[in-house]
């Protein structure tokens, strides 16, 4: 809670947990990047497909085992230090962004299943992943982080 | 080519359809919360409705909050306090809800609400309870 709202009341929860927003940010470019460039470079040159499952392994990995995230750790790796992308440590706790993560790599595992069979719904799932990423990315509005939200809500998962 | 031009259409169709789905939805939450009853108090205040997981909240609501006049806002775990979110049909965070002194909900936000927009929307609870008083 910042300092210049002391009439903020009932204040609960929350504190303690720091999220590097800069990170996410740095994920979620990614993300919109490779569908992109699968997406329109698939339309020339057919094999760039397999970007598709690819980023699906990556997010899928990042998810479970967060030194395994490739995005992420191009970020802490070589960006931060380097001094190319600045940090941004925000009060937030990482479980609902990993949620949404996963969710982005199950929807990307589906869309690798219809890739070849049916192209359009591979294409087009793959493209939803990636309208979201960017709507996070934008406007910082998280649609994994609300059904995170809602689940813990009715008591479906521990939040 | 064809095959993106198509997905193309199928996402530009989804995202319509969810574009309309949440209009029609926050409505009809709305509706069904404006008027549901909390704490009295001396003078309008917010509820705001956060939750651990609120991003936004963090980056967008507490710092557009933070702006307003002094003005009592009352946040509220949304997940915590279960009963009280489900009264103003909250659904999504951050949520916010201009009260009247009496504890009856006037105005909700579902989202981010802007501080010129909570601004405006206290001023016009002052100005009814102003209305009232010298009615």
């Amino acid at each position: 809670m910042p300092a210049s709202a002391p009439h903020l009341t009932s204040l609960r929860g929350g504190a303690g947990n720091y999220v590097d927003h800069s990170a996410l940010k740095v994920n979620q470019t990614g993300i919109v990047t490779t569908v992109l460039v699968a997406f329109i470079g698939s339309a020339l040159y057919r094999p760039l497909l397999v970007l598709i499952p690819l980023l699906a392994v990556v997010l899928l990995l990042g998810t479970f085992a967060p030194q395994l995230a490739l995005f992420k750790q191009l970020y802490f790796k070589v960006l931060k230090p380097r001094g190319i992308v600045k940090p941004r440590r925000v009060q937030d706790r990482p479980e609902p962004h990993n949620f949404a993560q996963g969710l982005g790599g199950v929807f990307l595992a589906v869309a690798s299943v219809f890739l070849l069979p049916v192209p359009v719904i591979g294409l087009a799932l793959a493209l939803l992943v990636a309208v979201l990423a960017f709507v996070n990315l934008a406007f910082g509005y998280c649609l994994g982080c609300q059904i995170y939200f809602q689940l813990g809500k009715r008591g479906l998962i521990r939040t | 080519m064809s095959s993106q031009l198509w997905a193309l259409a199928v996402v530009g169709i989804v995202v319509l359809a969810a574009a309309c789905l949440e209009i029609f939805r926050s409505r009809r939450a709305r509706l069904k919360s404006v008027g549901a009853t909390a704490e009295p108090a001396n003078e309008p205040y917010i509820l705001y409705f956060t939750g651990d997981g609120c991003t936004v909240c963090r980056t967008h609501q507490e710092p557009a909050l933070a702006r307003l006049g002094p003005v009592r806002i009352d946040k509220v775990d949304a997940i915590a306090e279960r009963t009280l979110a489900d009264r103003f049909h909250v659904y999504t965070l951050p949520t916010t809800v201009v009260m009247s002194p009496e504890g009856r909900a006037l105005n909700v936000n579902y989202g981010y609400a802007a501080a010129p927009k909570l601004e405006r929307q206290l001023a016009a609870a002052r100005g009814a309870r102003i209305q009232a008083a010298t009615a």
